[in-house]
C-alpha cells in the first residue's frame, strides 16, 4: 500500500521543493523527508508502479512511452553548429533523451553502475590543459565522494565484485555479481587471448533479494524498459517507498515546472508549474533542490530570467547550459556458432577497463570501457531494425533467414568513452519552438570533439579485435560518427570553487542564489567513462547530507 | 513517425546507448486501447476498420515479400495486415494519408508495365520483387517495412505475430516471461566447468 501523501498547501512555504524525481531527486526526497522536513517533489512524468511496466517493444521503443512521447511533446531541436538554425529532428528520440516519470532514467537504464576513479576528478592536473576546452578538475576528490558511493550501493542494492584496477572502496558490494552470460564468457575468452582483463560488471540490479525487494528474474528487458519486479535499483523501486513512508513527502507527478520566481532578496520563493490538467499553479518553498537532469535543469534556470537575473537564474557565470557532455560511443557486433541467447538476463555481465585511463601516447585525450551485451538486439523488433549487418539484404528470404538465425547468436561490444567540455556544446532555449506545455523547447547544440571521436574509434578497433579473438563467425562495426542524440546529460551546471567558471559551489549551492541547490548530471565537471548514474547518486547523497545540516543550522 | 525518419541512416546514426529508439516518433497515446481492439479483431476474416480491403490486400502483399513464407510462416501468416490496420487507425494514424498516397503512387504504373495486372498483388512473386526493389530506401517502402517488422514481432495483442509465429521463428519462447541461468551454449559450458577450448 502506498501511504497517503500529505497535501501541502501551495500558499504556505514548504521546507523543500525538489524538481525532478530521477536519480538525484529520489534521493533528496528520501533524505530530506526522513530528516523531518516537509517536501514536495515535482515530476513532469507519471508516477508508475512496477506493475505498470511491460515487455511491449511497440509501446516502449516505438512509441517512446517512457520518454514522454514523441517530438510533439518534447519539441526539442538540434543543431551541430551554433551558426545553424536548430531543427526538430525528423525521426528518433529527442536529442536530449531521458525517461519521464517518478524514478527518472533510473527506471529505464541498464543498471551499469561504475564508480568514477581518483583520476576522473583531477585529470586537468594530471594531464594539463587542453586548448579550446573547459577541461578542469572537480572541486572534490574521489576520497571525499567514496563514502557516498558506498552509501548508494548499500541503500539501493548493487551487485558486483571488485576488479583489479578499481578505485579503493570502504565496503564490499552488498550483493554478488549476476551470473555470467554467454557474451561475458566470450569476452573473458577474448580478453585472455589479448592480454586484457574482463571483470564482473557492477549493476544496480539485484542478484539476490535485498531489503524486501525481489531478485532479478532474468526477463531480459532492462535496456529502455522499466522493471516489473522492482529488481532494478531505480529510485522508484529502492527509495521512493521509504520516502513516502515518512509521511512528509508529497509527489506531484505530471506537474511540469516552468519557472522559478525569486523574492526581493534574490532568493527562490515560488515554483511555478503546470499541473496534470495543464493549469498554472504555484508552490511556495523555503528552498529549492533542482535535479531535473542536464537538459531540463539548465532550461528551467534559463527560462527563469528576471530583471535581477537577466541571463537566467544562477547564471552570473554564463555557465548554465554550457559544457554539455554525452559520452562518446563506439560499437561492434558479432555472431557466433552456438546460441548465446543474449535476450535473456541483464544487459551486461563482463566489462574491460584496461583502456579507462587517458594516455598521452595515443595522441588524443580520452579513455573508456568496453562491455559485452545484446544492446537493442535484446528485443526482436529492434534487432530486426537495427541489429543487421550492413550488407545484408533488408527484405526477402535472406533477410528473414538471417534475422531468425542471428537473434540468439549475436552480441555487441560497446565502448563507452569520454567527452570534453566545450562552449559550443550546450543547452539553450529555442527561440521559436515550444514543448507540449508551452515552455521554450530545449535546444541542443552538439558536436563531439575530435578527441572524443578518436577515442571511440580507438576502442571500437579493440572491440573488433575482441570479437575476432572470441571466435565470431562474422563481425562488423558501425563507423563512429558525431552523435545527434545523447542519453547522458552532463556538465551543464558544473560545480566548482570559482563563481566565475561554475554554477554551484562544491556543496551544490548556487553561487548566486543561496537557497537554490542544483545536483544532477549537470553538476559534472568531466564526463567519466560513460556510466554516470552512480556518481549522480553519490553526489546527491553527499549534497543531501550537507543540506540537512545547513537547514538545521538555519544556514539556508 | 514521419516517413523520412525511417531511413536506414536515421536508424543507425545514433550510435551507442542513444540509438535506443532511433525511430521512435510514432506518437504516443492509445496504445492500450489499440491492443484491446486488436485482440478482438484477431480472428482471421475480421473486418478491417481503417484500411479498405484492397489497401490491406496490397500492403499485405508487400509485407509478404519483405518477410516471405519459406519453410516457416511469413508476414502474411502472422496477420501483419491486421496489425497495420490497427496501427494506422490509432498510434500511427497521422501516417495514414501518407500510406494511402504512397500506395497509390507505388502501384500507379503497374497496369502499363504488366498488361492484365491492376495491382501489386496481381503480379507473381518474381515480378513483385522486381517491382519492389527500386523502392527500397524510399519513405513509403521504409514505413511498410517498419510496419511489417513491428507486426511480425510485436506483442500479439496488437493483432500481428499471430500464434507467436514471429517470436517462435527467432527462438523466443512466448510462454517464458522469466528465464533461468545458464541462458546459452557458452555460459552453460562455463557453468559446467568445461574448459574453454576455443
Amino acid at each position: 500500500m502506498t501511504p497517503e501523501q500529505p497535501p501541502f498547501p501551495a500558499r504556505e512555504p514548504v521546507d523543500f521543493a525538489i524538481i525532478g524525481a530521477g536519480a538525484a531527486g529520489g534521493i533528496f526526497a528520501r533524505e530530506l523527508a526522513a530528516a523531518g522536513f516537509d517536501v514536495v517533489l515535482f515530476e513532469q512524468g507519471p508516477f508508475r508502479r512496477a506493475s505498470d511496466f511491460t515487455h511491449d517493444e511497440i509501446a516502449v521503443m516505438l512509441n517512446s512511452e517512457l520518454l514522454g512521447g514523441g517530438a510533439a511533446v518534447h519539441g526539442q531541436t538540434f543543431r551541430d553548429d551554433p551558426g545553424k538554425t536548430a531543427q526538430v529532428p525528423a525521426g528518433g528520440p529527442p536529442p536530449a533523451m531521458y525517461a519521464q516519470g517518478v524514478g527518472g532514467s533510473t527506471v529505464h537504464f541498464s543498471g551499469n553502475f561504475w564508480r568514477f576513479r581518483e583520476s576522473d576528478f583531477r585529470e586537468r592536473s594530471l594531464l594539463g590543459p587542453i586548448a579550446g576546452t573547459n577541461f578542469a578538475d572537480w572541486p572534490i576528490t574521489y576520497e571525499e565522494l567514496e563514502p557516498w558511493y558506498t552509501k548508494v550501493e548499500w541503500e539501493i542494492g548493487v551487485s558486483g565484485a571488485p576488479g583489479p584496477s578499481d578505485p579503493p572502496r570502504s565496503k564490499p558490494y552488498p550483493l554478488p555479481p549476476m551470473p555470467v552470460k554467454s557474451a561475458g564468457v566470450l569476452l573473458e575468452r577474448a580478453a585472455r587471448k589479448l592480454g586484457l582483463t574482463a571483470q564482473a560488471a557492477p549493476l544496480a540490479i539485484l542478484s539476490q533479494p535485498y531489503r524486501g525487494r525481489a531478485a532479478c528474474v532474468n526477463c531480459g528487458w532492462c535496456l529502455g524498459f522499466g522493471c516489473e519486479v522492482g529488481a532494478k535499483s531505480s529510485t522508484l523501486a529502492a527509495l521512493i517507498p521509504d520516502a513516502l513512508a515518512t509521511g512528509r513527502l508529497e509527489i506531484r507527478s505530471e506537474c511540469a515546472v516552468y519557472r522559478l520566481e525569486t523574492d526581493a532578496h534574490g532568493r527562490v520563493s515560488d515554483v511555478l508549474y503546470y499541473d496534470a490538467e495543464r493549469r498554472e499553479q504555484g508552490q511556495k518553498a523555503r528552498a529549492v533542490v533542482l535535479c531535473a537532469n542536464g537538459a531540463e535543469t539548465p532550461r528551467l534556470l534559463l527560462a527563469s530570467a528576471s530583471g535581477r537575473f537577466p541571463d537566467g537564474l544562477a547564471n552570473s557565470s554564463g555557465y548554465v547550459g554550457r559544457n554539455l557532455m554525452w559520452n562518446c560511443h563506439g560499437e561492434a557486433r558479432g555472431v557466433f556458432e552456438h546460441p548465446l541467447n543474449e535476450h535473456k538476463g541483464v544487459q551486461t555481465t563482463r566489462i574491460i577497463l584496461d583502456f579507462y585511463e587517458a594516455d598521452p601516447a595515443r595522441g588524443f585525450y580520452g579513455g573508456g570501457g568496453l562491455d559485452a551485451r545484446p544492446f537493442l538486439s535484446a528485443g526482436p523488433i529492434m534487432h530486426a531494425l537495427l541489429g543487421m549487418p550492413p550488407d545484408l539484404p533488408r527484405w526477402g528470404a535472406e533477410f528473414k533467414e538471417w534475422l531468425a538465425w542471428s537473434f540468439t547468436r549475436q552480441m555487441m561490444i560497446l565502448a563507452s568513452t569520454t567527452s570534453l567540455p566545450l562552449d559550443r556544446n550546450n543547452i539553450t532555449l529555442d527561440p521559436t519552438h515550444q514543448d507540449a506545455w508551452g515552455r521554450p523547447a530545449i535546444r541542443v547544440t552538439y558536436r563531439d570533439h575530435d578527441d572524443d571521436l578518436a577515442t571511440a574509434r580507438f576502442l571500437q578497433e579493440h572491440a573488433m579485435a575482441l570479437l575476432d579473438a572470441a571466435g565470431a563467425k562474422r563481425a562488423w562495426a558501425t563507423p563512429v560518427a558525431p552523435q545527434t542524440i545523447g542519453a547522458h546529460l552532463l556538465g551543464t551546471c558544473r560545480m566548482g570553487d570559482d563563481p566565475e567558471t561554475s554554477v554551484t559551489d562544491r556543496w551544490h549551492r548556487s553561487h548566486d542564489v543561496p537557497n537554490l541547490f542544483v545536483c544532477d548530471g549537470s553538476s559534472f565537471v568531466t564526463s567519466g567513462r560513460g556510466q554516470p548514474t552512480e556518481t549522480i547518486m553519490a553526489l546527491a547523497f553527499r549534497a543531501a547530507d550537507y543540506i540537512v545540516r545547513a537547514a538545521r543550522a538555519n544556514e539556508i | 513517425m514521419d516517413g523520412d525518419g525511417l531511413t536506414r541512416r536515421g536508424f543507425v546514426q545514433g550510435s551507442g546507448a542513444v540509438a535506443a529508439a532511433a525511430f521512435a516518433r510514432l506518437g504516443a497515446a492509445g496504445v492500450l486501447a489499440l491492443g484491446q481492439a486488436a485482440c478482438r479483431a484477431r480472428d482471421e476474416g475480421a473486418a478491417f476498420t481503417t484500411l479498405t480491403a484492397a489497401e490491406a490486400r496490397e500492403l499485405e502483399a508487400i509485407a509478404a515479400r519483405i518477410l516471405p513464407a519459406t519453410d516457416t510462416p511469413g508476414a502474411r501468416e502472422a496477420g501483419v495486415a491486421w496489425f497495420m490496420d490497427r496501427a494506422l487507425g490509432s498510434f500511427m494514424q497521422s501516417n495514414l494519408p501518407f500510406v494511402r498516397q504512397g500506395l497509390r503512387a507505388f502501384q500507379e504504373a503497374i497496369p502499363a508495365t504488366y498488361p492484365g495486372a491492376r495491382a501489386f498483388s496481381d503480379l507473381d512473386e518474381a515480378d513483385q520483387d522486381a517491382w519492389l526493389a527500386p523502392h527500397e530506401g524510399q519513405p513509403f517502402f521504409e514505413l511498410v517495412r517498419l510496419l511489417t517488422v513491428a507486426g511480425f514481432l510485436g506483442m500479439t495483442s496488437y493483432g500481428g505475430n499471430r500464434d507467436h509465429v514471429g517470436w517462435t521463428l527467432l527462438g523466443i519462447d512466448p510462454a517464458a516471461h522469466t528465464h533461468t541461468h545458464p541462458f546459452g551454449w557458452y555460459d552453460a559450458r562455463a557453468a559446467r566447468g568445461e574448459p574453454d577450448d576455443a
